[in-house]
């Protein structure tokens, strides 16, 4: 698979990511908490979700953060890498949500970027928000 | 959990500033993957050696959240959440790689959240290989309620 590679003389401070769109289904959460060995059932358990006052099954908080992550590193192509990565959950998302994930250059220094990231859902609200530093190859 | 908020706040907080190593085993790219694919991320770094070795890596690895996204690699309790995470990520981590866990507790605080008590566990962890270098650093906030 062809995947671009960023240098960093491509990339200005103010420069935006790719925006990267995801829609977790209840599929892919109840994979997640099994892969994660998370047996929280906020994330698989609808009926129990709902006990808890949430409208569905709960995104895990560390799927936010992969969605985060693969918005940076998939902007910074396969060379790049990613040494600094940090998120915080703000809101919930549930399964079917559409969870976009963006970000924004605002540092960019010897051949070192760093990047504030959010994902945001459908209503524009704000589910978490990172930071990621990335070294990206020269040019030549 | 039977355990009351206020019983466990004051059970953890003697154990603040303490850590413990305990070796995760041998990691395999079929764990890391399955993650990549439950992550939905199917980058060809984590599935195909002649794709990361274009990168620049030695073998296909894994993703660099997979380690600190598992919950616990025992058995633990099951109503705890995450809140994000503050990751350095030091070295890839490889197939074959054996990987041990170091475990600091920061610090804990109660809280009154939306529907009464909660803890809020602040701990480093920092994930190293059989020659101790390190691959992960990981501190985190758990909500327990």
């Amino acid at each position: 698979m062809h995947r671009h590679q960023l240098c960093f003389e491509d990339v200005k401070t103010g420069a935006a990511l790719t925006p990267l769109v995801k829609r977790p289904t209840t599929v892919q959460l109840f994979r997640f908490s099994a892969v994660t060995w998370n047996a929280h059932r906020i994330h698989f358990d609808k009926p129990y979700a709902i006990t808890e006052g949430y409208p569905d099954v709960l995104v895990q908080a560390h799927l936010h953060g992969s969605f985060l992550y693969q918005a940076v590193a998939d902007w910074a192509g396969p060379r790049a890498r990613v040494n600094g990565f940090r998120w915080q959950n703000r809101a919930i998302a549930v399964a079917g949500d559409e969870l976009t994930c963006s970000g924004t250059v605002v540092k960019a220094d010897a051949g070192v970027v760093e990047c504030e990231l959010e994902e945001r859902n459908r209503k524009g609200e704000l589910c978490a928000s990172g930071w990621a530093r990335v070294e990206l190859p020269r040019r030549g | 959990m039977s355990v009351s908020i206020p019983d466990l706040c004051e059970e953890l907080k003697r154990y603040v500033g303490r850590s413990e190593r305990t070796d995760l085993g041998i990691i395999r790219r079929k764990s890391f993957q399955r993650f990549a694919i439950a992550a939905d991320n199917l980058n060809p770094v984590f599935f195909e050696a002649d794709s990361a070795k274009a990168a620049g890596y030695s073998d296909v690895v894994a993703p660099p959240l997979f380690l600190s996204s598992v919950r616990n690699w025992q058995v633990g309790p099951p109503r705890i959440m995450g809140g994000g995470q503050d990751l350095e990520l030091h070295a890839p981590v490889t197939d074959g790689a054996r990987v041990s866990m170091e475990l600091r507790l920061d610090g804990v605080e109660m809280k009154q959240g939306r529907s009464g008590d909660l803890l809020l566990i602040k701990v480093t962890q920092i994930y190293r290989d059989d020659a101790d270098l390190p691959l992960v650093t990981c501190r985190e906030t758990f909500i327990a309620r």
